[in-house]
């Protein structure tokens, strides 16, 4: 058996000391994951690939869009941004390994991503076992922030949030005789119910529901259904895929009643494209989370920044990861140069922030993390997207 | 009216299956492959006319003239690269291959034309306000899509009795060994009829994308509603293609309008599932021949 000499019992001593005093000596922030002296990395995860990759990659360069602009800017408290991301398909069964990866590979601060519901959901209880504080950029499934969890914040409007908008909407131009027109997956199924319960709250009855394919090649057969229910207002539950083909067989056997849309036909210009004619938009009403037309000069800098940098074609998808990239940059900036996740939990539970492209600030609350409250009523006049007002939809 | 309304839409959107049912039926009646990728090659097609109309602001003869280009040369690197390498392994593998090839050519449409938004509008040939035709209000560009069944149908029977090429390729179809033996460059007749089906394809959308707007992935679900046109029709007959298409169409519209907006997406695929039971050979198929 070795026994310690004095000699050696004071080397280990003088070590142990200076070991003890370099850790007293480093900054606190270097202890926290994904934090370094001069770099701090935040994690995202969205479809870069598969169907929804046209969604998914103009909201997480939105996302980078803003982290690249504060980098240049010095970066937050003289630390630049590292901005990982992880490619989930917006799959449930790949989301769970995306997100590990990016958790346990990537060693993020903070995550600021997630697009798709679905795999959103599936993510959730990694993120939370992880501890790491979470910016949800677009998902919207209600679930996700209800109950309240104190790692995950979303600054995207959830879905019940623009259906009771919507609804309100046509209630408000006094329409009486609303029906409702809804695509089959699972973004659709997370609107309809909300939807039914909005009718429900107001106590009326839609005239009709029906239901078109996510992407169909015709839909006349439905808007012959509609029109024979004679609505004075149409509430759109679509993406532009179906909305556009239903706006054309609209348009076409002249079923042209109020109709209102949800964030994904914000771009009513797109769509009126797409049918070929303004005319078949003139009636068309979106509420959007997105505040702003992409051609309004409150985003023009960002239209800029975004076009040039990825060769995108700036749309409202952009719009939701700008947002949600300046609401963690404005927590890290209030974390202060030693920041750690217990103090942006803290930070963001109490956060209010004007983005640049929402049309309210996003506010935050211990008791309620749904941090997007003001939605935007878009429509198509001038040969533009116009904000028409405002509104703060509640149940 | 309702009826009237059922009926032109069938008819429209059947079409619009029928173009791109040409394509498929042509390469598998003288290969005997399904083509899966063949939703993808039509995706491609649309994107080429998309950038040299939409983004470069040519002329819309010049995009459709380049689409079918562009589509022709893909079609033979199809031949090329897939096709060639694997004409003697077992027919999955050319399943596996093309359906890997549908993936390959997503990710193309992907990286050069994502990050535009959800979908990508492509202007009307024709003028976008409706028509009415008996009392019914119809598209112009429905029409364009209707005629271009009709003239591809009218360029590809010339095709197959006027000219050499065409001509191989019928030979090639009934017994690519016969006609090797008489001293036909079957290989060469394959190449050909990858590039023309892809051609059709190229054809199919620049008449089609106006329509059904354009996006990556828009290629699986015309190549669904294509290939249920075909099975109707009998894989293997233009004829068949065309009236499949046409009935596979207004059949859709028939369920949509008489049973449930619900049902006319998927009738489709019910039409699929009931001609293979009732009748495998389809409606003009060739019924098959059991060797004893």
């Amino acid at each position: 058996m070795r026994t310690l000499t004095m000699t050696g019992l004071a080397r280990m001593t003088g070590l142990a000391s200076v070991a003890a005093l370099s850790l007293m000596a480093a900054p606190a922030a270097l202890a926290e994951t994904g934090v370094t002296a001069d770099t701090i990395v935040i994690g995202g995860m969205g479809g870069l690939t598969g169907p929804s990759a046209g969604l998914i990659i103009p909201q997480l360069n939105g996302v980078q869009a803003v982290f690249e602009e504060v980098n240049a800017a010095g970066g937050v408290h003289g630390r630049k941004i590292v901005y990982a991301k992880q490619d989930d398909e917006c799959l449930p069964s790949r989301g769970v390994g995306a997100v590990k990866k990016l958790i346990h590979e990537e060693k993020p601060f903070m995550i600021v991503g997630g697009g798709c519901s679905n795999a959103a959901i599936a993510q959730k209880p990694e993120v939370i076992e992880a501890k790491i504080p979470w910016v949800i950029v677009a998902s919207t499934a209600d679930s996700l922030t209800e109950p309240v969890n104190p790692y995950v914040f979303t600054t995207m409007s959830a879905a019940w949030m623009e259906v009771y908008g919507q609804l309100q909407l046509a209630l408000d131009q006094g329409k009486t005789r609303i029906a409702v027109v809804w695509q089959p997956d699972a973004w659709g199924k997370a609107r309809l119910e909300p939807m039914k319960q909005a009718f429900k709250a107001k106590g009326i009855e839609p005239v009709s529901i029906q239901e078109i394919a996510v992407e169909p090649t015709d839909t006349t057969p439905t808007v012959l259904q509609i029109q024979a229910t004679k609505p004075d207002a149409v509430l759109l539950l679509l993406f532009p895929k179906a909305a556009v083909p239903f706006l054309r067989d609209a348009y076409k056997v002249g079923l042209q009643p109020l109709m209102v849309g949800g964030s994904p036909l914000g771009e009513i210009d797109v769509l009126a494209k797409g049918v070929g004619s303004p005319d078949s938009v003139k009636n068309l009403r979106a509420v959007t989370a997105a505040g702003y037309g992409v051609d309004d000069p409150q985003v023009a800098k960002w239209k800029g920044i975004v076009e040039k940098r990825f060769g995108d074609r700036f749309n409202v998808l952009h719009m939701y990861g700008i947002s949600a990239g300046q609401f963690a940059v404005e927590a890290l900036k209030q974390a202060g140069p030693e920041p750690t996740r217990e103090k942006i939990l803290q930070i963001m539970s109490n956060l209010t922030v004007k983005t640049d492209t929402y049309a309210g600030p996003l506010e935050c609350k211990p008791t309620d993390h749904q941090c997007h409250k003001a939605l935007g009523i878009f429509a198509f006049q001038d040969g533009r997207v116009t904000g028409i007002g405002v509104t703060r939809p509640t149940r | 009216m309702l009826l009237a309304y059922a009926l032109s839409s069938g008819i429209t959107s059947g079409a619009l299956y029928a173009l791109v049912a040409v394509g498929l039926v042509l390469c598998y009646r003288t290969t005997g492959h399904i083509n899966f990728s063949h939703g993808e090659l039509f995706m491609i097609g649309g994107f080429l006319a998309f950038t040299l109309h939409v983004m470069w602001g040519l002329p819309y003869i010049v995009a459709l003239l380049g689409a079918v280009a562009g589509s022709f040369v893909l079609g033979v690197l199809t031949d090329r690269v897939v096709y060639q390498p694997l004409i003697k392994a077992p027919p999955i593998a050319m399943v596996m291959a093309t359906v890997g090839l549908s993936f390959v050519l997503k990710g193309i449409g992907r990286h050069f034309w994502g990050g535009q938004g959800e979908v990508v509008p492509f202007p009307p040939l024709v003028s976008p306000a409706p028509v009415l035709i008996g009392g019914v209000a119809v598209f112009p560009q429905q029409l364009v899509v209707v005629a271009s069944v009709v003239v591809c149908m009218l360029l590809l029977t010339l095709f197959f009795t006027r000219t050499r090429a065409g001509k191989m390729m019928q030979a090639t179809a009934e017994n690519a060994h016969a006609a090797y033996l008489v001293g036909i460059r079957v290989e060469r007749v394959y190449m050909l009829t990858w590039g023309v089906g892809a051609a059709l394809a190229g054809v199919a959308a620049v008449f089609v994308a106006p329509l059904t707007l354009l996006t990556p992935d828009i290629g699986l679900s015309l190549l669904l509603k294509a290939f249920a046109a075909t099975i109707l029709g009998g894989l293997g007959s233009m004829t068949g293609a065309v009236i499949g298409g046409l009935l596979v169409g207004i059949l859709e519209a028939l369920a949509g309008t008489y049973i449930a907006s619900s049902i006319q997406d998927v009738s489709a695929f019910i039409i699929i599932l009931a001609v293979l039971v009732f009748r495998p050979t389809g409606l003009l198929g060739a019924r098959a021949r059991r060797e004893v």
